[in-house]
């Protein structure tokens, strides 16, 4: 399919451009969507699953005997009939659906019951016996990295997942040609996506030894690609369906255990299984951003240009290597796309820990990082007796051009963001010009959309769409993507209607059944409105071209003159003469039965990032770019803080459908609201985690919300799907040092470490007293 | 979801059935709004063999003049009591910490008796039969250690309603019925200092009404919590005050009672000897600031810290009194 894209002087759209509601949506809100824990099959059972109590130690005997005595239990599986390994990365297969020989954190599955009942599955668990052999459980990343024996897995001595060394350019040079070099070292905790909906897996291997999984994932087919591998099935065998997902973020993006033990147990009882996690499991299960140390230096001109930048960084990954590679090298790869510098070092450690395993969420990778450098930014800044947003704007990088580590930039509309962000929220009147515990302040941030190069390395497309229209009018999109409540399949329907020139209605989206829907790598990486966007695209062009060789020879007009709108095939100079779309279709079918099209999407090879090793990670086929506003109030006397407004401008290339690019942004301020002031996951000395529930791990709730106003600004991208870009991550990274700049104004202190607790707060201000006494 | 335990219900239509049943079984737990109840029957705190349902009983719903008191029924629910007019008029401390109990759709189906009853909050205790059982259990539940004070056998859990310190702060008393008829017991006698026992209760008694006198009518009242979320939190530290000035501008009438800082809600009786008959001035507040904070030992029990703890109840003291003294 040839790649071709939109022209995009083209502005005059019918669907694109428009605010549209979801059109999932009015099944979401009535309750009547099916989620996977609302699926029942005849004769279904339910599984759970035991869990290790010990963050490291050797499993010496497991007897499943009492249990299996219970009445009412099925089927008990453990690690030996689990003995395959998997993992999202190809060079990250570490993990079995329940543990062999040891298990390496609190939390990891041991044995899997199926029974008639949740309740007697529930109970089941307590009567399996296992004894353990402890062994030393490394809690953190020094811990880990000090070991000098015993390793968590046998092939990562020291507990080192993986270790990059980067240097671009020449930082001491750099830095000497600074006017103020500033470094400090900063500190993340670790904090989990919080997705409504837990893990949930319906299994049924039916008599034919076919195996259908309905799973609530955002990467339906690496779900199909692990299944495939954990149970040793031909893929063909084994079908993976997405029904609705309640939000993922990022902690959905592989092979879960409860997709795995629940096919098991419905292979060995002959009956379909179902696992939901309760929520304490998702925090087990976790897979969210890493706590982490972030050890940063930048250098400054008296002008506000950065000269050289050195992170090194280390990242408490947990017991698995999930996607971890790639989190790590995302945090130094992206450190370059944001502003222009020419002298870049990054030393970046990935290591395993005794605790749940890290993976991908929401910014992935860039978060912490981009936290530092604003951070940074701004005490250079104020340092250099500069204007924090004037930095910002001095160091921008152009249009289409390649940074100093090989990525390809193409559209950028950070500079308008900066402007805008600062010019609605009125930052040239109110900085440093507010009362004492009033404040306001900026962070900038950027995120990949999509991912130029896939996890499994291969020249197959990304994405893949097909479209059927037969005598019903409609059209069928069938399309691999995973909606997972971002809005994906609307975004489709928009694409697809606009270039057929139909109304949305006439739209329908199949997708995410790896038996019908074609292959779509899923949902990360901010991909799915770029590359499924581009491929329906394509798709409906192909489809498009057919209903218009049919429409010219009744029009007797050459194809290349004729336009689809307002469910019509128009002569462009000549609207007088048209047919309808009807007609046109009924002289397809009529020729030549369904009208079929499809469409692929693959990344241009310039776009796929330099040589070197660990280049593979940063490239993406675009850039989206964001700035946000913070205004704050500090309260003195208890530490505590409330946002009134945050501003955020975000370049989406082209707002396909701006009311979802608000929700979008809203909701990235939300999660980055939750990180910056109040997310933690807190762990026992023994490595149990202490808050594995929504009550205790305090994601903010609506009240916290401050007023957000989003401002879209649209750079037009020349290869997106009628320029269109990502906008579902971008905007996070820059909320959270926006929040910490503005605290500064407010009361001028600096907290290195989040949360920003109230606590923090206060004590850097008593400090700040105690000096102020000296003087 | 975590599963619920196996029980079976009961649901007595007056409180004389509600007696018997409490007479005849043993092994059972009383059900109001269920909001705390239910969370804890699945972390499998309580594995009752029956629960009480009282929720149908209409007599101890609402609110009802007496000659000395306005009596709450035990199952008027948070809601009501934060909205009603009437107590937002002459209690207005209680209508304040009912308002901030929770969030909203907890607030409609929590009642009164059920959030004095509330049981005691450690985060070695709230969780899961999996997860305690993970670090052997403790001494609240099914284990013989305390993870927040080791070596100790008093269990450190902090009391978390918000409504108790507000009723105590309006001297109010509670009225219990069993199976050898009725008995009012004042508030303050009710809690005991261990988040064990948490509270003088048999286990075949219940609550059936809260009696408030009327002589604490119209006093000014503030309620002030210290908690991360104003969505949805438990407190982490609470004050409640009433009091008011007389014509002069003394203090006629102060009460300051704490909540979430120890295991049972706590008047600080010594703030009221303090202060009444004097103007308040700002040594007052400091040595008032100082009585509450000594009063107030919370432990580590929850993910906030002691010392923040301590200075939340200072900060909430010192405003408290200036907004009703001064
Ligand atoms: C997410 C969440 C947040 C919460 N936040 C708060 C908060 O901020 N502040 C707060 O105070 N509470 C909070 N709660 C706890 C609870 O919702 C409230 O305390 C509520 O008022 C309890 O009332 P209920 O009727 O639902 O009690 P139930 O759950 O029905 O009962 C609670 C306890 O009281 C006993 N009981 C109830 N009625 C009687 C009676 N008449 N006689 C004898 N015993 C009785 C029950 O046996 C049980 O042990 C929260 C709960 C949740 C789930
Ligand atoms: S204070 Fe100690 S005994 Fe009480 S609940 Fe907490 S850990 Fe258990």
């Amino acid at each position: 399919m040839s790649q071709e894209y939109q022209k995009t002087n083209n502005t005059d759209f019918s669907v694109i451009g428009k605010s549209a509601q979801m059109i999932d949506g009015t099944a979401k809100v009535m309750g009547t969507a099916i989620y996977a824990d609302d699926i029942k099959l005849p004769g279904m059972l339910y599984g759970k699953i035991l869990r290790s109590p010990h963050a490291h130690a050797r499993i010496v005997r497991i007897d499943t005997s009492r249990a299996m005595a219970l009445l009412g239990v099925k089927a008990i599986i453990t690690g030996k009939d689990t003995p395959v390994k998997y993992g999202i990365l190809p060079i990250g297969q570490d993990e079995t659906a329940l543990a062999v020989d040891k298990v390496i954190y609190v939390g990891q599955e041991i044995a899997a019951v199926a029974a008639i009942t949740e309740e007697i599955a529930e109970q089941a668990l307590d009567l399996i016996d296992v004894e353990y052999e402890l062994l030393p459980a490394y809690l953190n990343a020094d811990a880990a990295m000090a070991a000098t024996d015993i390793f968590i897995h046998n092939d990562r001595p020291k507990n080192i997942e993986k270790e990059y060394h980067h240097n671009f350019g020449d930082i001491e040079k750099g830095f000497a040609q600074s006017d103020l070099v500033l470094e400090d070292k900063f500190s993340f905790p670790r904090i989990t996506h919080a997705a409504m909906e837990p893990h949930s897996a319906v299994a049924n291997y039916d008599a034919s030894g076919k195996l259908t999984v309905w799973t609530s994932t955002q990467t339906p087919h690496y779900v199909h690609r692990g299944l495939a591998k954990a149970l040793q099935m031909h893929p063909s065998k084994v079908r993976v369906i997405k029904p609705f997902v309640g939000g993922g973020f990022g902690g959905k993006s592989e092979t879960f255990s409860c997709d795995v033990c629940s096919s098991l147990l419905s292979k060995l009882t002959g009956k379909p299984v179902k696992i939901t996690f309760t929520r304490e499991e998702v925090f087990y299960a976790h897979r969210g951003r890493p706590d982490q140390s972030v050890h940063i230096k930048l250098g400054m001109r008296k002008d506000g240009k950065i000269t050289s930048v050195y992170v090194k960084t280390i990242q408490d990954g947990g017991a698995f290597c999930s996607y971890g590679v790639v989190t790590i090298l995302y945090s130094g790869a992206l450190i370059a796309a944001l502003y222009d510098i020419d002298n870049i070092k990054f030393d970046g450690y990935r290591v395993v820990t005794n605790k749940p395993a890290c993976g991908p969420m929401r910014g992935h990778g860039t978060v912490n990082v981009r936290y530092s450098f604003e951070v940074m930014l701004d005490r250079l800044a104020i340092g250099l007796g500069l204007d924090p947003a004037e930095v910002r704007l001095k160091n921008m990088l152009k249009p289409n051009t390649r940074t100093v580590n090989d990525l390809r930039v193409t559209s950028y509309g950070y500079k308008e963001c900066v402007e805008k962000a600062t010019e609605h929220s009125g930052w040239a009147e109110k900085r440093d010009k507010l009362p004492f515990g009033r404040g306001i302040g900026i962070g900038g941030s950027h995120y990949v959309s999509g991912a130029a190069n896939s996890i499994v390395r291969g020249r197959m497309p990304h994405s893949n769409v097909s479209i059927k229209i037969d005598i019903d009018g409609g059209v069928s999109v069938f399309t691999g993507t995973a909606e997972i409540g971002q809005g994906t399949e609307t975004v489709q329907a928009q694409i697809v209607a606009e270039e057929l020139g139909l109304p949305l209605e006439r739209i329908r989206v199949i997708a995410a059944d790896s038996d019908i829907t074609p292959v779509d790598l899923g949902s990360y990486s901010s991909r799915v409105t770029f590359m499924a966007g581009n491929a329906a695209l394509f798709a409906a062009r192909d489809v498009k071209n057919q209903l218009l060789r049919h429409a010219a020879e009744v029009l007797g007009e050459s194809p290349e003159h004729l336009i689809c709108k307002n469910e019509r095939i128009y002569v462009e100079y000549d609207r007088e003469r048209s047919i309808t779309f009807r007609e046109a279709l009924i002289s397809a079918l009529e020729h030549s039965g369904t009208v079929i099209g499809k469409g692929a999407y693959t990344p241009p090879s310039e776009s796929q990032g330099g040589r070197f090793k660990g280049a593979g990670v940063g490239p993406g086929v675009a850039y989206s770019y964001s700035a946000s506003v913070a205004d704050v109030s500090v309260n003195p006397e208890t530490g505590q803080v409330r946002v009134n407004k945050i501003w955020v401008a975000h370049d989406c290339g082209r707002a396909l459908n701006p009311l979802a690019v608000e929700g979008q942004v809203e909701g990235s301020v939300w999660m980055g609201l939750g990180q910056a002031l109040q997310e933690e996951q807190i762990f026992t000395p023994e490595g149990l985690t202490l808050n594995p529930s929504l009550l205790e791990y305090k994601s903010p709730g609506a009240i916290e919300s401050p007023d957000i106003e989003t401002i879209i600004v649209e750079s037009i991208d020349p290869e997106g799907p009628f320029g269109a870009k990502e906008a579902g991550e971008g905007s996070l990274a820059g909320v959270i040092p926006a929040i910490a700049n503005a605290v500064y104004d407010a009361v001028g202190v600096w907290i290195t470490s989040l949360p920003i607790t109230p606590e923090k707060i206060l004590k850097e201000l008593n400090k700040q007293k105690a000096e102020q006494k000296k003087k | 979801m975590i599963t619920m335990p196996q029980f079976r219900v009961l649901q007595p239509e007056n409180v004389s059935q509600a007696v018997e049943f409490l007479a005849k079984h043993k092994n059972l737990r009383v059900l109001a709004g269920g909001s705390d109840l239910v969370v804890n029957l699945r972390n499998k705190l309580f594995t009752p063999e029956y629960v009480l349902d009282i929720k149908g009983i209409k007599d101890l719903q609402g609110i009802k003049e007496n000659q000395d008191h306005f009596s709450i029924g035990t199952l008027t629910t948070l809601t009501e009591i934060s909205q009603n007019p009437f107590i937002k008029e002459i209690y207005p401390v209680l209508a304040k910490a009912a308002g901030l109990v929770a969030g909203p759709n907890i607030r409609n189906m929590g009642t009164i008796g059920g959030n004095i009853c509330l049981d005691t909050r450690c985060y070695w205790y709230n969780q899961s039969y999996f997860w305690r059982k993970s670090c052997n259990f403790c001494l609240k539940k099914d284990g013989d250690i305390c993870h927040v004070a080791p070596g100790g056998k008093y269990c450190w859990a902090a009391y978390s309603g918000d409504t108790a310190p507000a009723l105590l702060t309006l001297d109010a008393s509670i009225k219990i019925a069993n199976p050898k008829g009725e008995k009012t017991l004042a508030l303050k006698d009710f809690f005991v200092m261990d988040g064990i026992k948490k509270y003088n209760l048999e286990s075949n008694e219940i609550i059936t009404e809260i009696l408030i006198p009327k002589a604490s009518a119209g006093l000014q009242g503030v309620y002030k919590k210290f908690r991360i979320r104003d969505s949805v939190d438990y407190p982490l530290a609470g004050v409640a005050i009433a009091g008011k000035v007389d014509k002069e501008g003394n203090c006629q009438k102060i009460s300051v009672a704490l909540t979430a800082v120890n295991p049972a809600p706590v008047l600080v009786t010594e703030i009221t000897d303090l202060l009444v008959g004097k103007k308040l001035t700002d040594d007052l507040v400091e040595k008032s600031v100082e009585l509450a904070r000594k009063t107030a030992k919370p432990m580590k029990t929850t993910l906030s810290t002691m010392p923040y703890r301590r200075h939340m109840i200072g900060v909430f003291v010192k405003q408290g009194l200036e907004e009703i003294l001064k």
